[in-house]
């Protein structure tokens, strides 16, 4: 047995304890390490993502196209196609990676994902009919927004006002299955033509998304992920009971109300972008944990994780087989799907999330 | 420069009391307009028979559960009115159903009492390290620091969640049946350190089941039944066979125990099921 710390643990085990200018914050190592990892595997695979394709160029030729120089083809390649696409898988799948770990500390499940609580079904099936149903004026992130919070309601809503336990994700699989039949309903209804134009919707790709989408993603994440940020300790407290989290000075129901709203912003917005990737929501924190120990409730890494599988599955799928593209929803189902199965079957232990 | 200078700094006795306290869950109504004072300084116990309102008592002190009406007075002021945060630095709450994530250890959840100090700019200060240390010796949990929670037994799994609300450092510690599902010996043990943390200052009420061990170790009782206060007092003074019989439905015979004069119950039988 380890001997009873006096001098070591003047630091909480596991972390740093960095003082600048008077403040105080705690570190956790295996923390820094993990995001460090993924950050550098994330560089790598953008820098994969911008180099290799049709054609494929050398770093040297990207660095010179990414600012307007060399081959006037090269550099429209990179900058209105290769560039706003890692763009776009980056920051939809943080998005995505942090939605998930936010929905699944507040249900304390780890089923419980954007994706799984139909969040992203809802986002689709509002966006979908502004395509192919009832045209409207509004940008398809306002509609894929107004798509997940109507979901995320009614998941909240009808589930008994928590988010606690089976009935919430039960309520939630109901109303996700519930949009995912009216998207269908929808594209059976209509032309051929509109549901072309829907498809992309429906199955989640970074194939020619409008640059606003992925303006309104960036602002949102750079809105919410210091709040999620800022959350991280009330979010570690919700992993006790109610009880717990409130003696320990908790403003329970605010911390609940702002991890949904934060959960479903990041998610519309990252569905108006990607389509309905909600495999990542779900693949994406369980890496993160994985990778710095199921603790703390881990955001940034999340993100990271979130932005490293999204570029990748989408690499894959535009490489792979070219010419054909395979969208980067399938890809994350195929790779995700037994990813998610071997570190659950190899866990000795069930973590509480 | 522990334990006196830690005492010094958190306030003397705050005051805890409810004025008129209405408290329930849905349609159903617990309590009706109790007003109670906690004695500062003081081990109170909550006694009373099976749903009479003491744990929900107790959520209503501990501000878990909203008023329906009236209200849970801190030093005077609406408990609800008041920053859960600035709550927390003066009360502390041990509930019935405490869990935790898996793989917590010990020290990991004696760190969480700290809590309601920390914050985005201060994460963490010498005095939190010192504090959970201190923590750690007063429940003598120093050589299991290291071990998960799930790996402990009954009674040192509640001494660790008692040294969390330690390590919150408040002078008023509320314990919702801490010694249920404990054997003789872990409840002896469990007691005992909530003694020693009364002797050094704190306010503590708890409720409990075991008429016995709530007058041995409190020094004020509270009887409850049908959500109303039939008794309160010392327990010496107010234990007597009829309050028994009306709270447990039970005839009873009194002895005094040697040494400390608590009330002992023998002969116990139930009036419930006996023909009149």
């Amino acid at each position: 047995m380890k001997t009873p710390s006096s001098s070591s643990s003047y630091v909480p085990r596991g972390h740093w304890l960095l003082q600048p200018l008077g403040i105080s914050l705690l570190v956790s190592r295996r923390g820094l390490a993990a995001a460090l990892v993924l950050l550098a595997m994330a560089l790598m695979v953008s820098i994969g993502s911008l180099t290799v394709g049709t054609p494929t160029l050398s770093p040297a030729e990207v660095l010179a196209a990414a600012i307007g120089k060399g081959d006037p083809f090269n550099v429209f390649m990179l900058q209105e196609l290769r560039m706003p696409r890692l763009a776009a898988g980056l920051l939809s799948g943080a998005a995505l990676g942090v939605g998930g770990c936010l929905l699944q500390t507040l249900a304390r499940n780890r089923l419980a994902t954007p994706g799984i609580i139909g969040i992203d079904d809802g986002a689709t099936a509002f966006a979908v009919a502004s395509i192919v149903a009832i045209p409207t004026s509004l940008a398809p992130p306002m509609l894929a927004l107004l798509g997940a919070s109507t979901a995320a309601a009614l998941a909240f809503g009808l589930g008994g006002g928590g988010a606690r336990g089976y009935r919430f994700i039960v309520v939630g699989i109901a109303v996700g299955a519930l949009f995912g039949a009216l998207t269908n309903f929808m594209l059976a209804r209509t032309s051929i033509d509109a549901a072309n134009l829907a498809y992309p919707w429906t199955v989640g790709s970074l194939n020619a998304r409008a640059p606003s989408t992925v303006i309104v993603l960036a602002v949102c994440l750079l809105l919410c992920l210091p709040v999620a940020k800022i959350l991280g300790r009330q979010l570690q407290l919700l992993r006790f009971s109610d009880a717990v989290a409130i003696g320990l000075g908790t403003n329970v129901r605010r911390t609940r109300l702002t991890i949904l709203v934060v959960t479903v912003l990041l998610t519309a917005t990252a569905v108006a972008v990607a389509g309905p990737v909600g495999l990542i929501s779900l693949v994406a924190p369980e890496m993160a944990r994985h990778l710095t120990g199921h603790r703390g409730v881990p955001i940034i890494n999340s993100a990271l994780a979130g932005a490293l599988l999204m570029t990748a599955a989408d690499w894959v799928g535009r490489t792979a087989f070219a010419p054909v593209e395979i969208p980067v929803g399938v890809i994350t189902a195929i790779v995700g799907g037994p990813y998610l199965l071997w570190i659950l079957l190899r866990e000795p232990r069930t973590p509480g999330t | 420069m522990t334990d006196d200078t830690r005492k010094g700094e958190t306030d003397c006795c705050p005051t805890l009391g409810t004025r008129e306290l209405a408290l329930g869950y849905g349609e159903r109504k617990v309590i009706n307009g109790l007003t109670v004072e906690i004695p500062p300084g003081k081990v109170t116990a909550i006694v009373g028979p099976n749903g009479c309102g003491k744990s929900t008592l107790l959520a209503g002190l501990a501000r878990i559960l909203a008023p329906r009406s009236g209200a849970v007075l801190l030093d005077g002021r609406d408990i609800n009115t008041l920053a859960t945060r600035e709550v927390a630095h003066k009360l502390a709450l041990l509930p019935q159903d405490a869990s935790a994530p898996d793989g917590l250890t010990v020290e990991e959840l004696i760190q969480f009492g700290r809590q309601p100090y920390r914050s985005l700019m201060r994460q963490w200060s010498p005095k939190d390290a010192e504090i959970v240390q201190a923590a750690l010796h007063a429940t003598q949990l120093q050589a299991l620091a290291d071990r998960p929670l799930d790996a402990l037994s009954g009674g040192q799994r509640q001494r660790a969640w008692i040294a969390m609300t330690v390590a919150q450092d408040t002078p008023l510690l509320l314990l919702d049946e801490p010694t249920s599902a404990l054997d003789l010996g872990h409840q002896i043990e469990v007691l005992e350190l909530v003694r020693e943390l009364s002797r050094k200052g704190k306010t503590v009420v708890m409720v409990i089941h075991d008429l016995p061990s709530a007058c041995r170790y409190a020094d004020h009782l509270i009887a409850m039944h049908q959500g109303e206060i039939i008794a309160e007092g010392r327990p010496a003074d107010i234990v007597t066979e009829a309050l028994v019989e009306r709270l447990y439905g039970v005839r009873c015979t009194l002895l005094h125990e040697p040494g400390t004069g608590a009330p002992l119950i023998v002969n116990p039988v139930s009036i419930r099921h006996t023909p009149e």
